[in-house]
């Protein structure tokens, strides 16, 4: 049987190269997607600064809904400093270590932050510098509170050495000179000054970030099981090995979080996209084999063999592609990696976790596909008596079936219904309604395509005048009798068309929203910060305060919380960012309160968004239960309602209940409102200059990003390659399908047709097929659309780039043109009467 | 036109349908398909072209037809020569003075029958003669039949029907290549009346390449080709007596 398929396939040259476009494309997508997934899942940073240390002990760092992939916590939770004695005493460890970090930066000569990788070097304890792996000390401890050693690298970039002064902003100190007593040499190393240094400038008596343990040789495992015994209910992690790595920066690790959510938005139309190509690649390669397979059934081939035959041809087409499939795949998840890490969202230094799971799902995946589609596209043709089987072969198999256009137009009227999902929720979900209603009602199109396009073809050529030009004429009538050949090609262009224009258009319209709701919501015109600190200096708010033409200043900060909630009486959680505020914010920023104020934002308490309130059925006085970003559990009373959701999230956090749950503090930064007179502006510039490493900027977006969310550049990247992807495989299909009407081409020719007929008759039915695209592409998205419009933006039309829709227009036209050309000049350089025998 | 439609004046005016001088086809490869053949075809004559495979009659046919260009010598169609047309012209002149009917039918399944009958004259961009082709329609008895396509068409039918697109424009001369190959006995039959019918009453002229003896024995005259050459020529053959000839072929 595989002989015969390889033998059959080697005929098929084109169709056979659209489907192995399709497999290849549609295993690196889902490829891709499972490396992400699983790099989210098991990569693992680096144990860097505590590569020396045997095992270490921290908080979990990870939120577990129930029933649900942990969430990642970004900041660091503080374990009681007592552990450090407690686990100093156990038998067989060689020292232990109380671990204190605190944000460090080092000051030039000229007042200039000395740059450094991201993320940014932290200050520790000298008695931290017994984790590190191999450390090279030149010089001595540290001892008091102006003495500090610091790393090879930044003691060459801040151009010092052992003896020097240096002065370096620690925490939320102002910049203070420190002697360098030292200068290590070790990978990871950063700031180290006397631990009750480290202790102070942390912020925190009593506890540590960490505990690192030194063991004696091959004692660690049994050391790691007395500690486990010794930490057992306090919910704390022993991590030994590669493991240590987690534990270095909860901030860095908890990027990971966003790779498992990616791979899971992803996934749904990474799959979507790779099934509708690679069944529709089939469908078109099938086709063109239906007279063989009719044949072979007229000489004794069961059904069931039929079937086989059409499967082991494409799985033998998909295994080949399959291979560099997986291997571009594994390529694409390295972009997109270094995409997500150039803009900041992951961490540079996690790796791809490489391992056989991803490529082996994606075969699996791709070749169930594969079969599943080869043998629905030659179900019809095998159940069939083998003379009809024959004598239908030569003409279009069947009138489309009336359950099919039925299912395809239930779609379009179901897109239509979840196409409202913004006029209910003004958030990024009620947004993600809008591509997702596009996508289905374009799968609709693609099950209703035929039996619409039968009957616009029809009455095409009813209305015709009786002296139209014969080309035109052929056209219609082939639109006609092959709606669906023509509907196969004109689905997938309309799905590109409508993919494109919702996925770009939501992206652009929140963002629009998004933008409008932070600029009318932000009153402050500029926003103070120290770059690579995270942390504004101690008493800078004051000053700011106290200088002349400043209305009003308050602190800002961001964190990450986990809102518990319950829906359809399920428990459910949601992790988002959420913004820190004092209760004096409403000076600097104006959420558009409904209920309560935002200067009742003191103690346990939070204010939510108007819509995140209506779907979670809270209200004013009503508390509600958060996780925060260290993992600590709390009831806060909810303060106020505000109505700009979109641009400040759907939680703000007050001071009071984020302090001491965050690594950096919550005063991230300070928004400031002048009275606007270019002296106010003078002064503040003045007194930024005077205190190094602070910046002074616009206020920009108040969670502190200067331009889009990585989410839109996620978005966009994804478009971009699914899109590629389409527009291949439509290519490849309409090749594919244009080369299979040798026959047809030939027998037209042989009564009397032109070869300039034949071209003139083929643009006509690439026109048709780029208008019905366009015009249907069109039209499905602009319900979706006009909602979305409505409701983020007050009017019925979404806001983005106005080239998107003529490029879309080109990019379709020259699409289907070029691909129908081509093949249709190669087939008439064969005399038609050879063309016939050979078929 | 109006004088060289009607297939009588065209008898009359002397010119031969199909006129061939020392027509050699050689293929890629050196293979001479035809080699230094001559033809006369009058005009309301029916000619039969016999032969083995491979003795060269389809592509005897292709070249009298237009369809192929000879390698060396001269093909003439209702005295027009066509060596040194391109595919464009030859097209046309095909068109507007052969007609074909295939073994394989050929009709365009996309279209209705009456669309296919009407194809060529379509493509001509001439207005179809409603009478003539009611007369072709009733003549062959598919009056009732023209809006179905072809698929639904039985095998006879819709080689009728393409015996009616091969005459709908007038043609000088309908080649037909195999007509009976894929035909049972009783729709082989009416095919081939239908035929000679064309060239007795209508004054038609009609040449088919066959390898069947009882469907040649319906010509008037009948060639038999073997390697590239006419090696006889019969005139009113009977089918025993072309069974014959066509197995003393084998034995040369």
């Amino acid at each position: 049987m595989l002989h015969l398929a390889v033998r059959m396939a080697a005929h098929r040259i084109a169709a056979l190269l659209a489907v192995a476009c399709a497999v290849l494309g549609g295993g690196a997508l889902v490829t891709a997607t499972g490396v992400l997934a699983e790099t989210g899942l098991r990569s693992h940073l680096s144990p860097g600064r505590l590569a020396g240390a045997d095992l270490v002990v921290g908080a979990d760092q990870e939120f577990h809904p129930p029933g649900d992939l942990p969430v990642a916590l970004p900041e660091r939770a503080r374990i009681p400093a007592e552990l450090v004695d407690r686990l100093a005493g156990l038998p067989g460890v060689t020292k232990a270590v109380g671990d204190v970090g605190f944000p460090v930066s080092l000051v030039d000569a000229h007042g200039r932050v000395v740059p450094a990788a991201d993320p940014g070097p932290a200050g520790h304890g000298w008695s931290s510098t017994r984790l590190l792996a191999h450390a090279r000390v030149e010089g001595r401890a540290p001892t008091g509170s102006a003495e500090a050693a610091v790393s090879a690298e930044l003691a060459a970039a801040a151009g010092v050495g052992v003896g020097d002064r240096v002065r370096i902003l620690a925490g939320d100190r102002l910049a203070t000179a420190y002697r360098v007593s030292a200068v290590v040499t070790a990978p990871g190393a950063g700031v180290y000054v006397a631990d009750a240094t480290a202790t102070a400038l942390s912020g925190r008596t009593g506890s540590v970030d960490l505990v690192g343990l030194t063991t004696e040789p091959d004692a660690r495992d049994r050391v790691a099981d007395a500690v486990r015994e010794q930490v057992a209910d306090s919910g704390l992690k022993v991590r030994t090995g590669a493991d240590v790595g987690v534990a270095v920066s909860p901030g860095a690790d908890a990027s990971r979080s966003l790779l498992i959510l990616l791979a899971g938005s992803l996934s749904g139309i990474v799959l979507l996209v790779t099934g509708f190509v690679t069944a529709g690649a089939l469908g078109v390669c099938i086709a063109g084999q239906r007279r063989d397979l009719a044949l072979m059934r007229a000489v004794g081939a069961t059904p069931k063999q039929i079937r086989r035959l059409a499967g082991a041809q494409s799985t033998v087409v998909a295994a080949a592609a399959l291979v560099p499939g997986v291997g571009l795949g594994h390529l694409l998840a390295g972009q997109f990696r270094q995409l997500l890490a150039d803009r900041g969202v992951l961490s540079p230094d996690l790796p791809l976790s490489v391992s056989p799971l991803p490529a082996l799902a994606a075969v699996l995946l791709m070749l169930a596909v594969v079969q599943l589609s080869a043998r629905t596209a030659a179900w019809r043709t095998s159940r069939m008596a083998a003379t009809e089987a024959v004598a239908e072969s030569r003409s279009e198999p069947r009138r489309p079936s009336r359950a099919r256009t039925r299912a395809g137009l239930l779609l379009i009227a179901a897109a239509c219904v979840l196409s409202v999902g913004p006029l209910l929720s003004r958030t990024v979900l009620g947004a993600t309604t809008t591509s997702l209603a596009g996508i289905i009602s374009a799968i609709g199109l693609a099950l209703a395509g035929p039996a619409l396009v039968a009957r616009a073809g029809s009455a095409a050529v009813r209305r015709l005048r009786p002296d139209t030009a014969a080309p035109t004429w052929l056209a219609l009538a082939n639109i006609r009798a092959y709606a669906l050949r023509i509907a196969g090609v004109v689905s997938p262009l309309a799905m590109a068309v409508v993919f494109v224009l919702t996925y770009t258009l939501t992206q652009t319209t929140v963002l629009a929203a998004t933008d409008a709701d932070t600029r009318a919501g932000t009153l402050g015109q500029y926003r103070l910060s120290v770059p690579g600190q995270g942390t504004v200096a101690d008493g800078t708010l004051d000053a700011v305060r106290g200088l002349p033409g400043v209305r009003a200043a308050a602190p800002l900060g961001t964190t990450t919380v986990v809102w518990q909630y319950e829906e359809f009486g399920e428990p459910a959680a949601e992790a988002a960012s959420a913004l820190v505020l004092a209760p004096d914010a409403a000076g600097v920023l104006d959420l558009d309160v409904t209920e309560g104020d935002l200067s009742a934002l003191t103690g346990r308490t939070v204010a939510v968004s108007s819509d995140a309130a209506r779907f979670r059925g809270v209200a004013r006085g009503d508390r509600v239960r958060l996780v925060l970003g260290d993992g600590t559990p709390v009831d806060a009373r909810v303060a106020a309602v505000y109505e700009r959701g979109l641009g400040f999230g759907s939680v703000v956090l007050s001071r009071d209940l984020a302090a001491g749950h965050t690594t950096t503090g919550p005063q991230q930064s300070i928004l400031v409102r002048t009275d606007g007179s270019a002296a106010a502006d003078r002064t503040l510039a003045a007194f930024t200059a005077s205190r190094p490493g602070l910046v002074l900027g616009g206020s920009g977006s108040a969670d502190g990003g200067d331009d889009a969310p990585p989410e839109v550049w996620i978005n966009l990247a994804t478009i971009v390659v699914l899109l590629g992807y389409l527009l291949l495989s439509i290519a490849n299909k309409l090749v594919a399908a244009t080369a299979q009407r040798r026959t047809e081409i030939a027998a037209l020719r042989l009564v009397g047709t032109t070869p300039r007929q034949i071209r003139s008759m083929m643009r006509r039915e690439a026109a048709v097929i780029a208008a019905a695209a366009l015009a249907s592409g069109v039209l499905l998205s602009a319900l979706p659309l006009a909602l979305l419009g409505q409701g983020f933006l007050g009017r019925p039309w979404p806001a983005g780039p106005l080239w998107l829709l003529p490029a879309a227009a080109i990019t379709v036209v020259v699409t289907a043109f070029a691909t129908v050309e081509l093949p249709t000049r190669r087939t008439l350089r064969h005399a038609p009467a050879e063309t016939l025998r050979a078929a | 036109m109006t004088t060289t439609t009607d297939p009588a004046a065209r008898a009359a005016l002397g010119t031969p349908a199909i006129a061939l001088e020392q027509v050699t086809k050689t293929y890629d490869g050196g293979v001479r398909a035809l080699d230094n053949v001559s033809l006369t075809v009058g005009h309301g004559t029916f000619l039969a072209v016999m032969g083995p495979s491979g003795s060269g009659k389809s592509t005897l046919m292709h070249c009298a037809a237009g369809l192929d260009t000879p390698t060396t010598g001269s093909v003439r169609i209702d005295g027009r020569e066509i060596a040194g047309l391109n595919e464009t012209r030859r097209t046309e002149l095909r068109r507007e003075r052969v007609g074909f009917v295939f073994q394989a039918y050929n009709l365009i399944p996309s279209l209705s029958v009456e669309d296919n009958i009407t194809l060529p004259l379509r493509l001509a961009g001439r207005r179809p003669d409603r009478d003539w082709l009611r007369i072709l329609v009733e003549r062959v008895g598919l009056a009732d039949r023209l809006g179905h396509r072809p698929a639904e068409l039985s095998g006879g039918q819709q080689q009728r029907a393409a015996v009616v697109r091969a005459l709908a424009a007038r043609p000088a001369v309908v080649f037909a290549d195999e007509p009976t190959g894929a035909l049972d006995l009783r729709s082989a039959h009416q095919v081939l009346d239908l035929l000679r019918d064309l060239v007795d009453e209508l004054g038609q002229t009609v040449v088919m390449v066959t390898h069947d003896p009882a469907a040649a024995a319906r010509a008037h005259r009948a060639l038999v080709m073997a390697d590239g050459s006419v090696v006889d020529s019969l005139d009113a053959p009977t089918a025993p007596e072309l069974a014959d000839r066509l197995v003393t072929l084998g034995e040369r």
